[in-house]
């Protein structure tokens, strides 16, 4: 048997990707991502301040807005960054030309990174490149003013780029120990978007055996300016698959795993030695779905690397809408509604034999109607059909002249705080008049 | 940076009056400053009964909106609502003089006068008409007819009028406070500046905003406005049913409908009692659970029968692609999206309001979304007369909303 090689298949058509790093943030992590050494990878990048471009190890820097700033950063003022992109708007151009994938990395909430990322997200685009942004946007403590700038970056940024990974200092600064010193807190930030970037070249790149491709990516990180989810774990051992799961659910901004229940699609990476099997997979993935909602699309992606001793990987990455974020809790089965003989018999009488000689004591009684003994048997067993779902159609048209006394007759009190007010009368119907109690008349 | 565009949107609503200081931005950006509030008194339905009282709200409002957004008001977009709106699609149609055959501005001015010279009760005053599509020649779906031939132009708009008198109680209790009024809105056509995107608008959509006293709703097919109401139902009648259902005072009732309503049914374990803590905190009535979620229910799902029953005469429900919005404070009312969904079988989506920056408690909170909606309305139609060149690129932003007089 001639073992065909599938793996060697990615140099057959590499992918051109070029990372930007704009402003202070945006150079800090491409530095990083320089020093991880990642080939075939194209590092950039740009700034207004002069002294921090100078210091940075990537191989091509660009100095923007060297009229405006004089080379001295826009202190922190986004119109001043955004004067200088349409300064250096041709260097702009030039630098995003090329490359069919542009990551573009930025620190929201400063001049440079606000002002000038939807300009070169935007010149990208013109240009044809797909482009990734990662942003991080400010610490709460930073103040209203850098949230609001890194907000109205974010809104520009959705516009201007096919997918954003957003990711909330507040959230990245969890990543460490709360007594954990600052060096090593940033450094776990960094540390966690440099895994992003490197795993989404990885997963870009894909190859063998099951690829994820530019279109599922987009589909789960693509639009809204959403919160970023992102996990990722290694393991080796035994238990390799199991661990290395767990600690991707771990990561804070996946909110030890809950928050993925609330995304409409993840993508999970999974890549290791070639004596990664098909039943780890198999196990690692069905681990998962227990986390993600019912509906979540579920992309898988599984390379393999040639190295025996690589560790097992699992990467996981969805995008935590806004949507999401209602205060309602995920639905109730669907089965519930469907089946409306489940519901209880509702307005039972027991309680109201309970409340009516109270409301009697109390006060002047508000349901005249209440007090009519030999009706009750008969009003509780016209509850029983499931009636309320369909008030309207379910009106049989024989009993009209009786219904309408009796409406009439809850009329007169039932109105409660629109008593005086103009009534609202739909279809011949007093909308002022509780719902349930002309649903009653009706289902005589 | 400078704060040359400052916007302010005020609704007085039934239940809270709430003014919303925005900040335009480059490329139709929208920030919010800050937002004011003050609990609504002298509002029924929507509608101002008692103007003093109304007066006095407005005022807390728009001084809690500068503090809030340290600028100070000089002007304001104020929403109006009521039962008296009334809305009706029309069409005009001017033939063009043989001599030239090429429409020019004038020309759809007068179509949209002729569509306006319509029989509206007398004591009625036009809210808006928004065009729909120009037929050039009977070709259908034109955009924009200026500087296309033809030799006759015929234009659907949608008409949103009101009764004089009721509208201008509402202005009046602003201009009580020294405040000038830019632009009156129609409720859900604010509404829908904030949570409808063009793409959604030209999907189809519907956008119920149930309030405090009504229920104001509009639809969009094809980017245009085609139908739109108001329901003199609110969440005041919720309250008010469960007032009258277990007998307990008002005000507790609407504090139950908050703390515990839901729309869901059988969802408790049955006979389920909640007690109510009377004023010194300890317990004392118990209702049941099951009997506060059917009166809520009810009167859910009827108001969204109601509308959905209007809106079926004129749209079918395949042409409303991007489902229904709900927002208003009534959307948040526990399980209302369920309700929704059975009663119109459309995706139904809870509104969050888009493309603008500022506190994320503000946007996140669709109580607000209508004084959103006002200053994104008010921006459109400021980038309008900053460009009349442009008519044509503002007319799509805003769904093909155009407004004269």
């Amino acid at each position: 048997m001639i073992p065909y090689p599938r793996s060697e298949n990615p140099a057959a058509a590499p992918l051109d990707i070029r990372v930007i790093g704009l402003g202070n943030a945006g150079i800090h992590l491409a530095d990083r991502l320089v020093m991880a050494g990642t080939p075939g990878v194209d590092v950039l990048v740009m700034n207004t301040d002069a002294q921090s471009l100078a210091s940075s190890v990537a191989p091509r820097k660009i100095s923007l807005g060297q009229k405006v700033t004089r080379g001295l950063g826009t202190g922190g003022d986004p119109e001043v960054g955004y004067e200088a992109a349409l300064e250096s708007r041709d260097e702009i151009r030039e630098a995003v030309e090329g490359p069919g994938l542009l990551f573009l990395c930025a620190g929201l909430g400063g001049g440079t990174g606000s002002g000038i990322a939807p300009v070169v997200a935007e010149t990208a685009r013109e240009a044809g490149a797909t482009v990734f942004t990662l942003v991080t946007s400010p610490f709460e403590f930073e103040g209203r003013r850098r949230s609001a700038q890194a907000a109205e970056a974010l809104t520009a940024l959705t516009r201007h780029s096919q997918a954003l990974i957003h990711f909330e200092n507040d959230r990245m600064a969890e990543l460490a120990a709360p007594r954990s010193g600052i060096e090593e807190t940033f450094a776990a930030s960094d540390h966690t978007l440099i895994a992003c970037i490197l795993s989404l070249i990885e997963i870009l790149r894909g190859g063998s055996p099951m690829p994820v491709g530019l279109a599922d990516l987009l589909a789960v990180v693509g639009g809204g300016s959403a919160r970023a989810l992102f996990g990722r774990g290694e393991a080796i051992g035994d238990n390799r698959a199991h661990e290395a799961l767990e600690r991707a659910l771990k990561s804070p901004l996946l909110d030890r795993g809950r928050l993925l229940g609330e995304t409409h699609a993840v993508i999970a990476h999974l890549s290791g030695p070639p004596s990664l099997s098909f039943s780890e997979v198999a196990a690692i993935m069905r681990e998962l779905t227990k986390h993600t909602a019912d509906d979540a699309g579920l992309f898988l992606g599984v390379t393999t690397s040639p190295d025996p001793s690589a560790p097992v990987s699992v990467t996981i990455l969805g995008n935590y809408s806004a949507d999401a974020e209602t205060p309602v809790v995920p639905a109730a089965p669907p089965t519930v509604r469907a089946e409306p003989k489940k519901r209880q018999p509702l307005p039972s009488p027991e309680p109201a034999d309970e409340t009516a000689p109270v409301a009697v004591a109390e006060s002047k009684p508000l349901f005249p109607e209440a007090p009519a003994p030999e009706e009750k048997p008969a009003r509780a067993a016209r509850q029983v059909p499931p009636t309320p779902h369909e008030p309207k159609p379910a009106a049989p048209p024989a009993p009209q002249p009786k219904v309408k006394q009796e409406t009439l007759q809850f009329e007169s009190v039932a109105r409660g705080r629109f008593e005086k007010s103009e009534p609202t009368i739909v279809e011949g119907e007093d909308l002022d008049v509780p719902t349930f109690l002309r649903m009653r008349g009706k289902t005589k | 940076m400078a704060r040359a565009d400052i916007l302010v949107g005020i609704e007085v609503g039934t239940s809270k009056v709430c003014a919303v200081v925005g900040e335009a931005g480059r490329e139709g950006t929208m920030r919010i400053l800050g937002v004011g509030l003050a609990p609504s008194r002298g509002v029924r339905k929507g509608e101002i009964v008692d103007l003093a009282i109304a007066t006095e709200c407005v005022h807390d409002a728009l001084a809690d909106a500068e503090t809030n957004s340290d600028a100070e008001i000089a002007s304001v977009s104020v929403a109006v609502s009521g039962s008296h709106i009334r809305s009706f699609n029309s069409r005009g149609a001017i033939p063009i003089p043989a001599d030239r055959f090429e429409i020019d501005e004038e020309d759809v001015h007068e179509v949209a006068v002729k569509a306006r010279e319509i029989n509206i009760p007398t004591e009625n005053h036009f809210l808006h008409s928004i065009i729909q599509h120009y037929f050039v020649d009977g070709q259908e779906g034109v955009l924009n007819p200026v500087g296309m031939m033809g030799r006759k132009l015929e234009a659907d708009f949608h008409i949103i009028h009101g009764v004089k008198t009721r509208l201008q109680n509402t202005l009046r209790c602003i201009k009580e406070n020294g405040i000038e009024i830019d632009e009156i809105v129609v409720n859900s056509l604010a509404s829908a500046q904030a949570v409808l995107d063009q793409h959604q608008k030209d999907l189809g959509a519907v956008v119920i905003d149930m309030g405090g006293g009504v229920t104001d709703y509009i639809v969009y097919e094809n980017g245009v406005v085609r139908h739109s109401g108001v329901l003199a139902v609110g969440g005041d009648h919720i309250s008010n049913d469960i007032s009258l259902g277990l007998r307990i005072p008002l005000t507790r009732a609407e504090k139950l409908k908050v703390e515990e309503g839901s729309t869901r049914l059988g969802v408790g374990t049955p006979g389920e009692m909640i007690v109510l803590k009377n004023d010194a905190g300890f317990s004392g009535k118990e209702v049941e659970r099951e009997m506060l979620n059917t009166i809520i229910h009810a009167r859910v799902r009827e108001n969204f029968e109601l509308i959905k029953k209007q809106i079926e005469q004129e749209i079918p429900p395949h042409a409303l692609g991007a489902g229904v919005m709900l927002t208003g404070g009534c959307s948040l009312l526990r399980g209302i999206k369920d309700v929704a969904e059975s009663v119109f079988d459309l995706p139904v989506h809870l509104a969050r309001d888009a493309d603008v920056s500022g506190p994320k408690s503000v946007l996140n909170n669709p109580q607000y979304s209508t004084a959103i909606g006002l200053i994104k309305f008010a921006q459109a139609l400021r980038a309008e007369e900053e460009d009349p060149g442009l008519i044509g690129s503002v007319m799509q932003k805003l769904g093909g909303m155009f407004r004269r007089r």
